[in-house]
């Protein structure tokens, strides 16, 4: 059963990811003038901790720019946007990198792989920024592998895995670090029906056992119905939200 | 700051050997041309120091004190010399100082037609070119200890012999002891080797100066070179400072004979300076040489990073900073310019090292010292710095979610 609410602002009591009026404008330099273009235009959001949230929405509807903002890899030109304790839109880059290598993990479309390093050194990559010994490193990285499934390829090269394998490796070393937040883009744009299948089932796992807060963009109708919330921007702004009742 | 593994710099280095290859290639090219450079600079400026000795005085004409080659004394000068001054050293017996001519002169082999005439006029068998001929006396030998016979004898007077350095004889196609060179046009029979290694001796034809003066219709002199230290009547040495300044002092009061005195060292130290505009020329040549490597190397680097961007992204993205990302690029670059540069180090010291240059003046070889390679391994690694700071800034100037686009 699914319930709508059209724009709605509030739907957590104890929200953990909150946005106020975010505005993202990008400025293009024309011949005769300066272009703006407003994915984002006053985005009011918030999510409860835990929770999984699928983002959909045309081209161009802020998707990504909102998923990169929740990332802290990309600056909001105005508004407010609270992680935890942390509002992103004040910090300063490095304090964005060193948060973003505790708190987030990122799945992307096309995985992202380091191609001369192994599964292995791969999915150890996010854990050589955190104080952990080698050995505690490794421990940590088989473990991720085994999670997804791919523990008997982490000497392998990216060139030597499957689309799939790659995206599942690419999970593996999003999740590594034990992050509180994970954000996808398009996880299973680039994947067959049932390596995607493979993927979601993962984040479904990920989500339910080990409580990570799921965000991710997509324009798969069935990838979206896994998620527990679906967001629904349309020219930057929030359209519609529905809510899956247990 | 967190930084990427350092065999993460040195795996990404393998990933495109072509790339590899043209930085890699890049930097040897840059330093090789640079260490040649100051290889070419280190062997004149050694050649020309090992040429003088301190305790050596030279008397020139007044007013050629530059150049020994437009140098003209009288022929008496050395006799009065040796009449006024003390402490002229003294070996068996014979004193060390002894009246020279130089003077460069077009040389050739001589053809077999020409080795039995003693024309002048005959028609020269190989290319000339003006090679340094000196023209000494029996007390030569003891004011140029360097110079040491290696093979045949010295030129008997009255005969056209001379004496040849290796490399005179390497200049001319085809002359070996026994042959017969035409100097001046004059047929001279190579009757000895001699060798006076790392001095520009090394490259000169020697024969005694009386006949110079017939070959080449002077009845002046080029210097009188004085080897300074002699015993005082007492018995006691006089200290080389002393006796050169004596040395000037005779110069001072035996007007006229225009001389000036200089110390044999300091001549070959003004003509080093003299010749740095030269060298300096060999250096920006080579620099601006290196100039068209390094773009190659640098163009190579900015296709290698540039084709990372996204993996930059990524690792931005996963939580590496900027700094840290531009650190392990810099490795890569450092890493395959540290390469070229050794194999430059190499190059030069199997290619280079001890080349001869010839120049009017004799021949000096190229040195390549620890002076020369270290300029080398400098250029690369500069090469690996500054030729890297632009590919990586323009590999990391895009914001992370453009970069992930690419």
């Amino acid at each position: 059963m699914i319930h709508d609410h059209a724009k709605s602002t509030s739907v957590a009591n104890h929200a953990w990811i909150r946005a106020r009026k975010l505005r993202k404008v990008y400025r293009k330099a024309l011949r005769d003038g300066v272009q703006e273009i407003v994915p984002l235009a006053a985005l009011d959001l918030e999510i409860a901790r835990g929770d999984f949230v699928s983002l959909m929405g045309p081209s161009g509807s802020g998707k990504t720019t909102l998923l990169n903002l929740l990332a802290g890899i990309d600056a909001a030109t105005s508004g407010e946007l609270w992680i935890g304790d942390h509002n992103l839109v004040h910090m300063r880059r490095d304090a964005l990198a060193a948060w973003r290598a505790k708190e987030v993990g990122i799945i992307f479309q096309s995985y992202n792989l380091v191609p001369v390093l192994t599964a292995f050194e791969n999915v150890e990559l996010p854990l050589l920024l955190s104080p952990l010994g080698r050995r505690e490193r490794t421990e940590r990285a088989m473990e991720a592998l085994t999670t997804v499934g791919l523990a008997d390829r982490a000497g392998h090269f990216p060139s030597q895995l499957s689309g799939g394998q790659e995206q599942r490796v690419a999970i593996a070393r999003a999740i590594v670090a034990r992050p509180p937040l994970l954000l996808a883009d398009e996880p299973t744009g680039d994947l067959d029906r049932e390596s995607a299948e493979l993927v979601l089932q993962l984040l479904d796992q990920l989500n339910e056992r080990e409580k990570m807060t799921i965000v991710m963009v997509t324009h798969d109708p069935r990838a979206a119905a896994r998620a527990r919330t679906r967001l629904f921007l349309e020219k930057g702004e929030l359209a519609r939200r529905e809510e899956a009742v247990p | 700051m967190k930084l990427l593994p350092f065999d993460h710099a040195i795996r990404n280095l393998a990933r495109s050997p072509r790339r590899l290859f043209l930085v890699v290639g890049g930097s040897t090219l840059v330093s090789l041309l640079v260490l040649g450079a100051v290889a070419f600079s280190r062997g004149l400026e050694a050649s020309l120091g090992a040429s003088g000795l301190a305790t050596n005085a030279l008397l020139l004409g007044t007013g050629s004190e530059e150049s020994v080659e437009r140098s003209e004394i009288s022929p008496t000068t050395a006799e009065a010399l040796h009449a006024s001054v003390d402490g002229i050293a003294v070996h068996a017996g014979r004193p060390a100082i002894a009246s020279e001519i130089h003077v460069a002169l077009p040389a050739s082999l001589a053809s077999p037609e020409q080795a039995t005439t003693d024309t002048a006029s005959a028609t020269r068998a190989t290319e000339e070119s003006p090679i340094m001929v000196r023209g000494y006396e029996t007390a030569s030998s003891l004011v140029h200890p360097q110079v040491r016979l290696k093979e045949g004898r010295w030129p008997s007077g009255g005969a056209s012999e001379v004496a040849a350095g290796p490399e005179a004889l390497a200049r001319i196609d085809g002359a070996k002891l026994g042959s017969t060179i035409l100097l001046a046009g004059e047929p001279c029979v190579v009757v000895g080797v001699f060798e006076a290694p790392g001095t520009t001796m090394h490259g000169e034809f020697w024969m005694p100066v009386e006949l110079l003066a017939i070959i080449t219709q002077r009845s002046t002199r080029s210097c009188v070179i004085a080897a300074l230290g002699g015993v005082d009547e007492a018995g006691e040495r006089i200290d080389p400072q002393v006796a050169f300044d004596d040395v000037e002092a005779f110069t001072a009061m035996r007007l006229d004979l225009e001389t000036t005195a200089v110390r044999e060292s300091e001549y070959y130290a003004q003509l080093a300076a003299f010749l740095a505009p030269i060298r300096m020329l060999v250096l920006i040549t080579a620099l601006l040489v290196a100039f068209g490597g390094a773009l190659g190397g640098i163009n190579a680097m900015y296709a290698a990073f540039a084709s990372r961007v996204r993996e930059a992204g990524t690792l931005q993205a996963i939580g590496f900073s900027r700094g840290a990302i531009a650190i392990s690029l810099l490795i890569e670059s450092l890493v395959a310019c540290a390469t070229g540069a050794l194999m430059a180090c190499l190059l030069g010291r199997l290619l280079l090292d001890g080349i001869a240059v010839r120049f009017s003046m004799g021949t000096f070889t190229l040195a390549v010292d620890s002076a020369a390679i270290a300029a080398g391994l400098l250029a690369g690694l500069s090469l690996g710095v500054v030729g890297g700071i632009a590919p990586i800034a323009r590999c990391l100037s895009l914001p992370i979610p453009l970069a992930l686009r690419s």
